[in-house]
């Protein structure tokens, strides 16, 4: 028997599907032997007497669950998300380096830095990717600080807020599609596969409301991972190699016929009845590897 | 030895031996980008992007220290005010865990002042804090490649932190309990904290390593 501890936030349970997916990989543990507790902030000087760690957590090397990471790898436990998937995952600049180095297929991609904001240069990105173009902060995740714009203006002003934070930026070709392949891979095998379709008149997955604080959310399409294309399951493990061995999402695009990476995440999200709506096994895979 | 811009090195696939010399090392800022690039391009790199990220959250810091034989006092993380005084009493010392703090900590004597710290570091309640308890006296010094104007157990732990997490240029927070001194956080330094003597002490070390023949961005 392993003590597995999953390390939560409040906001974790404030969505009702991510709430009853946590129960899922707690019931599921304990049906097969394990223990399984929740722990919040309060409780990380409790992780030395555990044997694996299952962060929920959002992770970023700047938020607490990267402390919780590090601290449970350091320990020799069993980390989901280690903290270098975190490093690599929570900054974009590092993934698409990571890509270009390896050649992985991924959307057309340039890096900024505060020096690049003139004009000249600016008509030199807007020539290689076309307009509009997609602005990403490194530090995305649930498609917030991305954005797109199709002139200069609105570019220096999206790019402006966006260095409050970092001293570089990626800037992306914008390739419209109906949705984005979502692959889960765990320990290099493809775990799940979804389509997250974008909501009518929008641009991505998670879309704020004009004028509110609220996001809409475009639908989430299961698919049994035997039945998702050969080519796409390939792209997506090729991407996670150059990140590591542990629990990923891969967004993926189909165009023109090609598959090209969008990003790779670590920490994706598993909400019931959306990813695991044809894969009900992920849960006992993920516990399986997080005790083997 | 060839010195060049970090935005000329982020731009290029320069591989060689990397000294990224830094006022200011923190995440996303160009000091972490300039490590992280040329960990991709495969080259040694002092620091490491890792180290970058590790020395300035305190809990780590502290962590990786303490396995590495560095004296250090215990600490807890927590977002609770309560568990602080129930675990550590009075008086503490609390740091920030989140690297955007330049305000390196705060000393808390009673309740009050405990909840004021609390707050404000944890950029009201967002990330956690690191509380250790204040025994003796709080030190803040420079370190430069591990050397430092303190004497004592002081210096050897300015040399053994660079050992371990080899930032060329930091400031250090360390507490000073009779003879013993024990490591409390780290963090960047001001562009205006740097002097010249301080570049001699820097120009000093880039000369001593350059007989090795490293790049240099900075």
């Amino acid at each position: 028997m392993a003590r597995i501890a999953c390390f939560v936030e409040k906001y974790n349970f404030s969505d009702q599907r991510e709430a009853v997916a946590l129960q899922n990989f707690q019931r599921t543990a304990q049906r097969m032997g394990h223990e399984f507790d929740f722990l919040f902030r309060e409780g990380i000087p409790e992780i030395p007497k555990y044997d694996a760690v299952f962060i929920r957590a959002t992770t970023d090397p700047l938020f607490t669950s990267y402390v919780v990471s590090k601290t449970a790898w350091e320990l020799g436990r069993k980390v989901i998300d280690d903290p270098e998937s975190i490093q690599i995952c929570g900054n974009k600049i590092h993934l698409y380096d990571l890509f270009k180095k390896h050649d992985v297929p991924h959307i057309p991609t340039m890096f900024l830095n505060k020096e690049d904001l003139h004009h000249k240069r600016l008509l030199k990105v807007f020539e290689t990717l076309g307009k509009p173009i997609v602005v990403k902060a490194p530090y995305t995740s649930f498609s917030k600080y991305v954005e797109k714009v199709a002139c200069e203006t609105s570019f220096r002003d999206v790019a402006k807020r966006y260095f409050r934070k970092s001293d570089m930026l990626a800037v992306q070709t914008f390739m419209p599609t109906a949705f984005d392949w979502r692959v889960g891979v765990l320990n290099r095998q493809t775990l799940y596969v979804c389509k997250y379709m974008i909501p009518k008149g929008r641009w991505k997955h998670g879309a704020k409301r004009r004028g509110k604080p609220t996001f809409v959310w475009g639908r989430t399409v299961a698919l049994k991972t035997e039945n998702a294309p050969a080519k796409l399951k390939e792209v997506a493990l090729k991407a996670c190699e150059v990140v590591g061995h542990g629990l990923y999402g891969v967004d993926i695009k189909e165009f023109n016929g090609n598959y090209v990476v969008v990003e790779v995440n670590d920490n994706p999200s598993i909400y019931a009845g959306y990813e695991d709506s044809r894969n009900k096994d992920l849960y006992g895979k993920i516990i399986e590897y997080l005790v083997d | 030895m060839h010195a060049m811009k970090p935005t000329a090195f982020l731009n290029s696939s320069i591989k060689d031996f990397t000294l990224n010399l830094n006022n200011d090392y923190r995440y996303l800022k160009t000091g972490y980008y300039v490590s992280m690039h040329a960990e991709v391009l495969g080259n040694r790199v002092i620091p490491s992007s890792e180290s970058i990220i590790d020395a300035s959250r305190t809990p780590i810091l502290l962590l990786k220290a303490s396995k590495a034989g560095i004296p250090t006092l215990p600490y807890l993380v927590t977002g609770s005010v309560k568990q602080i005084i129930s675990e550590l009493g009075f008086p503490l010392v609390v740091f920030a865990v989140n690297p955007f703090c330049y305000d390196g900590y705060s000393i808390a004597q009673n309740r009050s002042a405990l909840y004021r710290a609390v707050k404000s570091l944890s950029m009201n309640y967002k990330f956690a804090v690191c509380a250790q308890p204040l025994k003796g006296r709080m030190v803040s010094f420079k370190s430069i490649f591990g050397k430092c104007r303190m004497e004592g157990e002081v210096a050897k732990i300015s040399m053994k932190a660079y050992e371990v997490f080899q930032l060329p240029i930091c400031k250090l927070h360390v507490q000073q309990v009779g003879e013993e001194a024990y490591l409390c956080g780290l963090q960047p330094l001001r562009m205006e904290e740097i002097l010249s003597t301080d570049l001699e002490m820097v120009s000093e070390e880039v000369s001593r390593m350059s007989s090795k023949g490293e790049h240099l961005v900075g």
